[in-house]
């Protein structure tokens, strides 16, 4: 499709001001020409035309609403419409940060009751709705559980991560200033409780932990695990990834878990927005409540306002207090569900996953038996010998209708290799979990078959497969690049 | 519930299918003692009216915002978004996809990133742009941890008059690292050219500025990047108002080695601080230290034009604790609320609003100096924001300014603490404040 | 160049046998695993580097692999052809892609890797 530059015609406009442009002011006496740029050229269209190339760009776009997404760790569960439309208040809008809080307090009130709420869901004692994003909420976890030690005098520089954790979990405790330790997993693809008591010291921090994990299994072994890090002066942090399969059946703050964050745009039902925003809470218990990050919001028993927590804050780690308009949708799911909601959400997720565990498994080898949680884990191991990778497999979902499960996650040894998770969440319908199963069998089938089909695939899309190492080699990243290539030929 | 479409009955056939009698059995796993029984202690269900009821409720506990023009930016500024940003981005193809990890099935979130990254390539002069990060204050801290691995040293100067949120982000990112902060005093508002030169080192990595700084002054930032290069020390640019560079020399001519900026100016409204959306810009020398993720262009099999993920090796989830950072999820909607509200403005628009902005503001300022109520603070340009001394009480020009319907300004004494700037307040005008509206203020304040 | 002048690691890695400095490189069976190579970061010449130390990195569009030294010793020299053409490591894995020369200071620390038939052998049953 073409770009909006090259819909661009010279006197087109799509916007419109006032038409007191205070043009008496001579813009030397604003910004002296020394300061002042070249006009930048953008482009010049009408709306319509915006309207239309927008539109015509999200309808190469496949959303929830077009169909299943079962990307496993990512929750895609449905949005829902009163959501969006409470966020959208103008009330609610329109609030500057730097409002006097007598002018917020709606604002406000939401922001700390939400914190209350989820303090309750998850049994932690204090919350932090300002990350942006899980990854940012692992960044001031780990911040928190630096600054603790820190305070205590103890030197612990190394931070637990399972092999089978996100990549963000390393990635954020090396962020934060940890050595990073990987800890194998067990041949259940659990924590094996040899390699933690090995590695779990007094340098050691603690230990950072998805449960379910990315396997999809529930951790058996949950409280030694909290006993044994716990036992050695560690703190135990929580992954809320997969949260979704935990809701009223199992709480972290209960389980001996310190820190826990979490993903609203994956169990709290705000849209992922192709990309975010969405945010990322994150709970402490008690001990930890002063190195939450600033501000946070206070209560009197009358007003709320933005405080500063003190001295033991890890400080600001974004422009302002949160990303409101998430926690406003965040805030209305849960209230729509109830404490009975959430655990029924829970339950249909768990069904769901282990319903098309069963009828898939003899298609698709599991990475490990037993039951799983809210997603399980399949591969295309078996498909090996007919050239066929899972790469190929989810392509070809594609031409069925269907946005393909998260591919090649988790990566670890001995079991979870060319792995599929599948997701199937609590707003799927078994009609709709039927069809992708009869989808999956139909594709195991033609790949020993038909391997051509997967390999050519996907066919029915708006585009084919890409090439990948043409954009790393030949870097274009925006249009004044594609001009210069046009240019040199 | 009505977003759960499997019954109980329906899940009890499904139970059976699976081949056990109930749901217990699967979850069976869960050791018995940190099981969670009983009811969670929330409110609800409600029902849709219900709890549109409630959550108004809640809303309508904020003053009437809409009305109240705020006459405060400090990194959060109110203009106009046209009703077509909000109407697009509610498409569902865009707001309920995932990240674009397949390509096939996201050209539309693709191609619209792409699109932004050229606005901005354009708009700022920076080689590449990364078009996501979390907002502006994190996205001049993950642009500071880029310079220290790019330099290998630890030293960063400051400018005093960088936003102090953005400063204490700062703080708080590299506060592992035991990165050295040190500030560049200012003076006359801006940032003072002579001390940044006694205080750079061998030691240096990098150069903190903000252009508009925090008072609304505009750098001479071509000046400042100069002694830096000559050390050799990355310098950043820290861009709070986005909006200002349709009018203002682009960083990328001005020798600026990493460019931290927050869009929030360019499509997004309000909403007590976020989401906004942050950005990056460097030299392409430096693409392999960015964090964060971009957009390139590539062919499909058949040779087609088409748009991936790209130069992803950096990012977490291919090399974990070796990635330029732990970013995942970013502000990827909020990109393409900037892509569409600088494709209606165009050439001409972005132009003509940020002349209107630096214009109203003055008029302002010229306006309440009039009064005799008000004292020039600093004598530097300005885009549209801007620093005055009140001879009144702060808390009186705070007062009238709410009774008459405006967000007062930002009172710097007490919010920075610092005892020069006592009586002074931080100004913000833009494009929504009508001729009448700021005779209005100036009517206020000027009793 | 031949692999049966080779030694070889478990980490599919291999460096010329019998001579010093030595050439070192990624073997076909890594390359293919790695797919498109498209960036190499190479070490430094004249750094001093100790066996086992990460030293450089290779990079496809969805995986990186580091790479190591072999045995103590110094770098003499590195293939900066591969900046401009990383897919040298995939087209020519012991010929024109190799990643580095390094001058060994003691050949004992190469006693352990395999030669050509072992490190066949253990590709295919990983021991």
């Amino acid at each position: 499709m073409k770009l909006i530059f090259e819909k661009s015609h010279p006197g087109r406009e799509g916007y419109s001001l006032p038409a007191d442009g205070f043009e008496e002011i001579p813009l030397d006496r604003c910004i002296p020409e020394e300061l002042r740029g070249k006009k930048r050229e953008l482009v010049e269209v009408s709306e319509v035309e915006v309207v239309r190339h927008y539109t015509r760009l999200s309808k190469l776009n496949y959303g929830i609403e077009d169909g299943l997404y079962p990307l496993g760790s990512c929750t895609m569960k449905y949005n829902p419409k009163v959501g969006e439309y409470l966020a959208g208040l103008e009330r609610f809008v329109h609030a500057h940060p730097f409002s006097p809080p007598e002018l917020v307090q709606g604002t406000l009130e939401l922001i700390y009751e939400l914190g209350e709420l989820l303090g309750r869901i998850t049994g932690m004692e204090a919350y932090t709705l300002a990350p942006a994003a899980g990854a940012h909420g692992e960044l001031a976890g780990v911040l928190i559980i630096r600054k603790y030690f820190e305070d205590r005098g103890e030197e612990r520089t190394r931070m637990l991560v399972p092999d089978s954790a996100h990549g963000t979990n390393p990635a954020s405790s090396a962020m934060a200033g940890y050595r990073v330790v990987e800890l194998k997993s067990n041949d259940q693809g659990t924590i094996d409780l040899g390699e933690l008591e090995k590695a779990m010291d007094s340098g050691t921090a603690g230990l950072m932990l998805t449960n379910p994990n990315t396997a999809g299994m529930f951790d058996p072994r949950i409280d030694r695990i909290a006993e044994i890090v716990h036992g050695r002066g560690g703190l135990l942090y929580y992954d809320g990834a997969n949260l979704n399969a935990t809701l009223g059946i199992l709480r972290p703050g209960d389980c001996g878990f310190d820190v826990v964050h979490l993903n609203l745009h994956k169990t709290f039902g705000t849209p992922h927005g192709g990309g975010g925003p969405g945010a990322g809470p994150v709970g402490v218990k008690e001990f930890l409540r002063p190195y939450l990050p600033s501000p946070v919001v206070e209560f009197d028993g009358e007003k709320y306002r933005l405080r500063d927590p003190g001295e033991k804050s890890i400080g600001m780690i974004r422009s302002f207090v949160a990303n409101f308009s998430v926690l406003v949708k965040a805030y209305a799911w849960i209230l729509s569900l109830g404490p009975g909601g959430l655990r029924e959400a829970a339950e249909a997720a768990v069904v769901n996953a282990n319903y098309l565990l069963a009828k898939l498994k003899d298609y698709y080898r599991p990475s490990y038996g037993g039951f799983c949680a809210h997603e399980c884990v399949l591969t295309g191991r078996d498909f090996k010998k007919h050239g066929i990778k899972t790469l190929d497999i989810a392509k070809r979902l594609m031409d069925y209708g269907y946005h393909p499960p998260t591919i090649y996650f988790p990566h670890f040894k001995p079991y979870a290799e060319e792995t599929l998770m599948v997701e199937p969440p609590e707003s799927e319908g078994r009609e709709v979990i039927d069809d992708f199963i009869a989808a999956m069998i139909k594709i195991a089938a033609e790949a020993e078959k038909d391997p051509d089909l997967l390999l050519e695939a996907p066919g029915a899309t708006p585009i084919r497969r890409t090439d990948d190492v043409l954009a790393v080699r030949r870097p274009v990243l925006h249009y004044d690049d594609e001009l210069k290539l046009k240019e040199e030929g | 519930m009505r977003f759960i479409p499997n019954t109980a009955p329906i899940r009890r056939e499904m139970l059976e299918a699976i081949g056990v009698s109930d749901f217990e059995e699967l979850i069976a796993a869960i050791p018995g003692g940190v099981r969670f029984r009983g009811e969670l202690e929330i409110p609800g269900p409600l029902s849709e009216s219900e709890l549109l009821e409630r959550v108004s409720a809640l809303a309508s506990r904020n003053r009437d915002l809409a009305g109240f023009k705020p006459l405060v930016g400090a990194g959060a500024y109110r203009h106009f978004v046209s009703r077509v940003v909000s109407a697009l981005l509610s498409r569902e193809e865009f707001y309920t996809a995932y990240t674009p990890y397949q390509p096939e099935l996201s050209q539309g979130t693709l191609q619209a990133v792409f699109e932004y990254q050229s606005f901005l390539a354009r708009l700022t002069g920076m080689e590449v742009v990364i078009p996501s990060i979390y907002d502006g204050a994190s996205a001049a801290a993950e642009a500071v941890l880029m310079a220290l691995r790019l330099s290998k040293k630890n030293r960063v100067l400051v400018s005093a008059a960088l936003h102090p949120h953005y400063r204490s982000t700062i703080e708080t990112y590299t506060a592992p690292h035991r990165t050295e902060l040190v500030e560049i005093p200012c003076s006359g508002g801006l940032t003072d050219r002579a001390r940044l030169e006694e205080a750079l080192g061998e030691e240096t990595a990098a150069v903190v500025v903000q252009s508009p700084n925090f008072f609304g002054a505009v750098e001479s930032v071509d000046e400042l990047a100069a002694p830096a290069r000559d050390h050799p020390a990355l310098f950043i640019q820290a861009v709070a108002e986005s909006l200002s560079l349709g009018l203002l020399r682009a960083p990328g001519e001005m020798g600026v080695d990493i460019l931290a900026g927050e869009a929030q100016s360019l499509g997004m409204e309000l909403n007590f601080g976020g989401p906004y959306n942050g950005y990056l810009g460097a030299r392409k020398k430096y693409l392999r230290q960015l964090p964060g993720r971009i957009v390139g262009e590539t062919e499909d099999r058949d040779g087609k034009r088409c748009f991936v993920m790209t130069a992803r090796a950096r990012e977490q989830d291919i090399r974990r604790e070796k990635a330029t950072s732990c970013i995942c999820t970013n502000h990827g909607l909020h990109i393409l609320a900037s892509a569409i509200h600088l494709a209606l403005l165009g050439t001409e628009g972005l132009y003509r609003t940020a002349l209107v902005n630096t214009r109203a503001a003055h008029y302002l300022e010229e306006k309440l100096v009039g009064t005799g109520k008000f004292e020039r603070v600093f004598d530097c340009p300005f885009f549209n924001e801007f620093t005055l001394r009140s001879l009144a009480p702060m808390d009186e020009v705070r007062k009238k300014l709410l009774d008459g319907g405006f967000i007062p300004p930002l009172g710097l004494g007490s919010y920075l603490g610092e005892e020069e700037l006592a009586g002074t307040a931080l100004f913000a005008v833009t494009e929504i404040f009508s001729r009448a509206d700021l005779d209005r203020v100036t009517e206020l304040l000027g009793k | 160049m031949s692999p049966e002048d080779l030694l070889f690691t478990r980490e599919h890695e291999w460096i010329e046998s019998g001579k010093s400095p030595a050439r070192f490189g990624i073997t076909d069976y890594a390359q293919g695993e790695l797919t498109d190579v498209v960036y190499v970061e190479l070490p430094e010449e004249n750094a001093e580097v100790s066996r086992g130390d990460v030293v450089g990195t290779l990079e496809s569009v969805k995986a990186t692999s580091d790479f190591y030294a072999p045995a103590d010793g110094k770098i003499t020299a590195v293939n900066s052809e591969l900046e401009d053409s990383p897919e040298k490591v995939n087209q020519d894995p012991y010929g024109e892609g190799w990643l580095y020369e390094i001058e060994i200071a003691d050949p004992g620390q190469l006693a352990g890797l395999m030669d050509y038939p072992a490190y066949r052998k253990y590709l295919e049953t990983g021991e």
